[in-house]
């Protein structure tokens, strides 16, 4: 199997309090020097990204392609599919800020499938997303699913 | 007290030939960002992919993680520049995160920065959401 390598890098200046980090894609060059801050992350976004909102971009990218990889083995290509994804951070007595929950809401337009259909393949493209296994590891992942 | 980020993610067709769109971040600060699988397991072609966004998801919170604890040991970090390395296996999963920082911080030696920076790998939030990652290694120093 082919190894598939994805590289960011982050430059932080300050201290926690009062610094400010920028966050770029180096492998794509699709995004580059977004700013964080401590303020941003815990309360209001303020414009500002956050490692929480970029892992929910990965885990609703990463369940849409595999969505897409299960209706297609089903025989029921799908014509669009809408997910959304919420990370929820929470801070647990004694052990600080974790991530708890990963939320997966689907929609699809799937012609010649129907709900249990649907619903069939996204458990399965939760069970075969890489993330949903890592978050789950540690965290709650909950997928609904319907036909739009 | 939580806190909650949302991002939206329209897919059309297959797997293979089809193509995807996340929209733009609830915070406004980024995208639309186009993914493919092509552009996932081959070369990248200016794509983001879900192993990048780990990659950036996991160097920002160790970023701020080193920084907080360097602070609360009374040293500031006075710039941090950390990389997230993701492999990603089709069929297997993400089998490794190699993390990579320099630091420059005043009034601190080698192996404190190290010991800090190896405290912040194990409790970021994002650390411990990919704790089951199979290889997560760290290549710390100063600057």
């Amino acid at each position: 199997m082919p190894r598939i390598v994805r590289e960011a890098a982050v430059s932080w200046e300050g201290n926690v309090a009062r610094g400010v980090g920028r966050i770029s894609a180096t492998s794509s060059g699709a995004f580059t020097e977004l700013p964080y801050t401590v303020a941003t992350r815990i309360g209001a976004p303020e414009g500002k990204t956050s490692p929480e909102e970029l892992l929910a971009a990965a885990h609703g990218a990463c369940f849409s392609m595999s969505l897409a990889s299960e209706l297609t083995q089903a025989g029921t290509p799908p014509e669009r599919l809408e997910v959304r994804c919420v990370v929820t951070m929470d801070e647990i007595e004694g052990k600080g800020h974790q991530i708890v929950h990963s939320e997966i809401e689907a929609h699809g337009t799937v012609p010649n499938c129907d709900e249990a259909g649907f619903a069939q393949a996204a458990e399965a493209a939760d069970a075969g997303c890489p993330l949903s296994a890592l978050i789950r590891a540690s965290a709650t992942v909950a997928v609904s699913a319907t036909l739009s | 007290m939580a806190t909650e980020r949302t991002m939206s993610t329209t897919w059309r067709g297959t797997l293979m030939d089809g193509a995807g769109t996340i929209h733009e971040a609830g915070s406004g600060a980024f995208g639309p960002l186009d993914v493919s699988w092509a552009s996932r397991a081959e070369a990248p072609n200016g794509k983001t992919s879900p192993e990048e966004l780990i990659a950036a998801a996991h160097s920002a919170c160790f970023s701020m993680a080193l920084s907080h604890g360097l602070a609360q040991a009374g040293t500031p970090a006075t710039q941090l520049d950390t990389s997230a390395t993701v492999t990603f296996v089709p069929g297997t999963g993400i089998t490794k995160v190699a993390l990579t920082v320099r630091g420059s911080v005043p009034g601190v030696d080698e192996a404190t920065f190290v010991a800090a920076a190896e405290a912040a790998k194990v409790g970021c939030p994002v650390s411990k959401a990919l704790a089951s990652v199979p290889e997560i290694t760290l290549d710390a120093a100063l600057a």
